[in-house]
């Protein structure tokens, strides 16, 4: 049993790699398009983007990207690019929404004040607006945070030992489903405790208004 | 100084700035006055570059600084960084001087007591004058004041009233637009009204 637990739990430091990595891409792509989509009349490029990676399943584009892709870019991608790629293209997916609705939910007369104190526009964005984005947004990219981190339990699909495949090998080896998908249940749910905590804290300490 | 000449902004077919010339010295109040919708805003906004304008020229000489009707602080800043924030990043003034002058302009103005607080802590008045503030640790020299008394109580009126004199005995010249013409005349060394984007001299 305990050796049971320790082999799932040598599961967590991949899915947390996962995790880390593909948040780190969804969240700069999704600032950065964001911003965009915002400055944008004509927002086209981006909407299509959002609308083909929540369009279709994670699953698929997990598959698409570690089957397909090389076929078509000549090159082979190793388990975790694509892994990364597909999770972080989706997590962006959803955090330019996120960050969108959050640029447009601050007062026009903020960028206005930017403006009469001549401060540059990457200075508003980065000192004023984002700060103000990210405070109110919190909850929604907690969420969205959350929800990449139990999916990146589908990477076992093309392959990816993380909790949910090393739950899997035991269970096929012990012919025993129970206890090994308890343990890598309880896995998950303590790492989301954990980020739970985590965002909990960023938003007292944040918290202004 | 700041001198409009001819300057016109229509919208569709409707105008709302007709051929205006004003020109603001240095060192003067001047009040803007007139009915909402008439324009004064507009005018302000053009001033500050927010609006275009079909017609005519602003030239302006002094740096300029839009104070607007809600005041728009920087609400996840407090007091003190919301003064000094211009100061380090636009005038690139180190940290611990920004800091000082800081402190002294929010004494200057009864606020010292404030530095530390965050903005949604202040009074109408007191979210005003720091706005105001913020505006001179820019080195803002001509202030435009969009309604300042349009938030405040009565009581708070009067302060306003010292507040203008004040900024203007420390130099600073102000173009202030109300639609309460008792109020310009207390602080104004001129008055203008607008009428249907038209503007008239008073006195």
């Amino acid at each position: 049993m305990y050796n049971d637990i320790l082999y799932i739990l040598g599961g967590v430091g991949v899915t947390l790699q996962y995790t880390v990595v593909s948040l780190l891409i969804g969240f700069s792509l999704g600032i950065l398009l964001g911003i965009l989509k915002f400055l944008s009349k004509r927002p086209y490029l981006i909407n299509f983007f959002i609308s083909v990676f929540r369009g279709t399943p994670l699953l698929l584009q997990l598959s698409f990207a570690y089957f397909v892709l090389p076929e078509l870019i000549g090159f082979n991608l190793s388990v975790f690019e694509a892994g990364i790629l597909a999770l972080g293209l989706n997590s962006a997916a959803y955090m330019i929404e996120i960050i969108w609705a959050g640029i447009k939910s601050i007062p026009k007369g903020q960028f206005e004040a930017a403006k009469t104190l001549h401060i540059s526009s990457f200075l508003m964005w980065k000192d004023i607006i984002l700060p103000q984005v990210l405070n109110r947004m919190m909850p929604a990219l907690a969420n969205e945070v959350i929800t990449l981190l139990k999916e990146t339990a589908l990477i076992s699909v093309i392959g990816e030992v993380d909790i949910m495949r090393r739950a899997q090998y035991l269970a096929a080896e012990q012919f025993n489903y129970f206890k090994p998908l308890c343990i890598a249940g309880l896995s998950y749910y303590l790492l989301v405790q954990i980020l739970t905590f985590i965002f909990n804290y960023i938003q007292k300490r944040w918290h202004y208004a | 100084m700041l001198k409009l000449q001819n300057v016109s902004k229509h919208f569709k077919d409707q105008t709302i700035l007709d051929n205006i010339s004003l020109t603001i010295e240095k060192g003067s109040i001047v009040g803007l006055m007139g009915p909402s919708g008439c324009g004064k805003s507009t005018l302000l906004r053009c001033i500050q570059g927010f609006e275009s304008y079909d017609k005519g020229s602003i030239l302006c000489q002094e740096k300029v600084c839009l104070i607007l009707q809600d005041f728009q602080l920087f609400p996840h800043m407090n007091v003190l960084d919301n003064i000094t924030y211009g100061m380090r990043h636009v005038l690139k003034i180190p940290k611990k001087q920004a800091e000082m002058e800081g402190l002294s302009l929010l004494k200057e103005l009864g606020l010292e007591d404030k530095a530390k607080v965050m903005p949604h802590t202040l009074s109408g008045g007191q979210k005003q004058r720091v706005a105001i503030l913020r505006a001179m640790a820019s080195k803002a020299d001509l202030l435009l004041l969009d309604e300042p008394t349009s938030a405040l109580d009565a009581q708070s009126i009067g302060e306003v009233v010292q507040l203008i004199k004040k900024l203007n005995a420390m130099g600073l010249t102000l173009l202030v637009v109300s639609h309460d013409e008792s109020f310009l005349k207390m602080i104004s060394t001129k008055i203008y009204e607008l009428k249907k984007g038209m503007l008239l001299s008073q006195k």
